[in-house]
């Protein structure tokens, strides 16, 4: 009696079946949110309601825990959930489904036989988009939605020594907006973030899928190109030149032309650090800037 | 610190008996459950202060480059901690072996995640089992908190010293498994003190008295 009020007033789901996998209990929790009432789903195999729960990992829980009395658990990180809900969250939308933290074990008789077995349902959505957004604030810039200068750092070392190790090309892009300080004199410093923000995601739209680019600091960026020959880097940098001069940033109904100075590096033998590889893109970078801007440099 | 008897020599013999009739029936189970045979080989069973664990495990394990471990503890009259470790590369063969199916909005996380929960699934499932039918034969239930894992580390970070109380004895029961798809394997290690003893010594005389 009061276990029963307790069953069906706690704040999780809890769903008890029996050893042909047929719904024994369904609480309140799993009633509102499924939307399946208790009476209607007793007896009847879990698979009929949620046919999506008929795979080997359930299934092979299920045999674990009636074979040795296992308890089972089904993190959100890899699940994301085993009953699809509609997410209860009062943020934005960012999960389809509520996000679920589940487990299961073996319900025992007086002889200590397991009769059945009971599954509970956390709902984790909150903590899931909280964890999420950690992860992006620690790898994205704030203002551009690229990733940020930490995360270069981190991406970069990997990929270099990746190279280093199994062979590979690599190549990056340094790249800066020219004569960006009279953009923020001359505009604002409002102008000044829209133009970081148009430049970024200008670049974003014309790099492949397995490039990154990264907000180096201020006005700077950096491109890092995997598998890509310094040849192949070179033609990419025009291709930003070209990209970034014929946009028309439209800033108060005024028109902005723009353009940015590139310098381009190639991972060889001579390169044997992280550091030294950004050094000879950052010089051939200055190097255009010192050559008159709107231009492509190679390393030297 | 003295030496203390806390088994006979007798009583270990029969827990090893034990473990063996056990841990033969999880392999049996086990090949149903993730369809694959594990070879789980005769347990060693061995007392020693805790102080001295971390040098054990290491000692056990430091032919592995790096290593995972899944940890677990268990409670009931019989209660401890269970510690399987595999050997290096062990996550992604078993991702391999399990043929994971892959769930909606999966393709966003990395792999680490993947092999992070593969090797919980599979160690919980191996720790249950072992010690599930252990428990059995002695006439206990036990439950589990969720399994931790830590992978893919340098044996000597992984395996830390300030794990345990240094002042109590521990009961080691340490199997070797391996498993004949996909080349894993590793060790099994429970740790149980001194306060499952006493249950422990009534347990195993109840059980050889069955055969007497």
């Amino acid at each position: 009696m009061i276990f029963n009020q307790i069953f069906n007033s706690i704040n999780i789901g809890l769903i008890i079946l029996d050893r042909d996998l047929k719904v024994q209990r369904w609480n309140r929790w799993m009633e509102s949110h499924s939307g399946i009432a208790e009476e209607a789903i007793i007896g009847s195999s879990v698979f009929d309601a949620y046919p999506n729960l008929n795979n080997p990992k359930f299934n092979r829980s299920c045999k674990s825990v009636f074979s040795f009395g296992n308890f089972c658990f089904f993190s959100q990180k890899l699940h994301h959930y085993l009953f699809p809900f509609k997410s209860t969250s009062y943020f934005e939308s960012f999960f389809e489904y509520m996000q679920q933290s589940c487990s299961m074990g073996p319900l025992r008789d007086e002889h200590n036989d397991i009769q059945g077995l009971f599954i509970y349902v956390q709902d984790v959505t909150e903590v899931a988009i909280y964890e999420h957004k950690l992860v992006e604030l620690n790898l994205k810039d704030g203002l551009t939605g690229i990733f940020n200068r930490r995360y270069m750092e981190v991406k970069l070392r990997e990929e270099f020594s990746r190279c280093k190790r199994y062979g590979g090309e690599l190549s990056i892009i340094m790249f800066d907006i020219d004569f960006f300080k009279k953009v923020n004199d001359g505009y604002g410093h409002l102008c000044g973030d829209f133009i970081l923000k148009s430049v970024s995601s200008r670049i974003s739209s014309i790099i492949r899928n397995v490039d990154y680019l990264f907000r180096y600091g201020g006005e700077e960026f950096c491109c890092m190109l995997p598998e890509t020959k310094f040849e192949g880097a070179l033609q990419a940098a025009e291709r930003f030149r070209n990209a970034v001069m014929d946009m028309e940033n439209n800033y108060d109904n005024a028109i902005i032309k723009i353009t940015i100075s590139l310098g381009v590096a190639g991972l060889n033998e001579e390169i044997n650090s992280a550091e030294m590889f950004i050094k000879k893109a950052d010089d051939a970078l200055y190097k255009a800037k010192r050559e008159g801007r709107n231009r492509v440099m190679p390393m030297s | 610190m003295q030496e203390e008897i806390i088994l006979s020599d007798e009583e270990i013999a029969i827990l090893q008996e034990i473990m063996n009739i056990s841990f033969g029936k999880s392999a049996a189970d086990l090949a149903d459950v993730i369809d694959t045979h594990v070879v789980l080989s005769v347990p060693f069973i061995k007392i020693m202060q805790v102080h001295d664990l971390p040098t054990y495990f290491k000692d056990h394990v430091k032919e592995y480059k790096t290593i995972s471990i899944v940890e677990q503890k268990f409670w009931g009259r019989f209660k401890g901690d269970a510690l399987l470790v595999f050997s290096s590369g062990a996550g992604k063969e078993l991702i391999k072996m399990l043929q994971h199916e892959t769930s909606p909005g999966f393709e966003s996380d990395p792999i680490d995640i993947l092999e992070r929960e593969t090797l919980m699934e599979v160690g919980n499932i191996l720790i249950g089992a072992c010690i599930g039918k252990l428990a059995e034969l002695l006439k206990d239930v036990v439950t589990y908190t969720p399994p931790m894992v830590v992978v893919e580390r340098n044996y000597s970070d992984a395996i830390t010293e300030n794990r345990y109380d240094p002042s109590s004895t521990a009961i080691v029961l340490k199997t070797d498994f391996c498993f004949d798809k996909g080349g894993v394997s590793g060790f099994l290690f429970l740790i149980t003190s001194k306060d499952s003893v006493t249950w422990m010594k009534e347990a195993l005389r109840l059980f050889i008295e069955q055969y007497e």
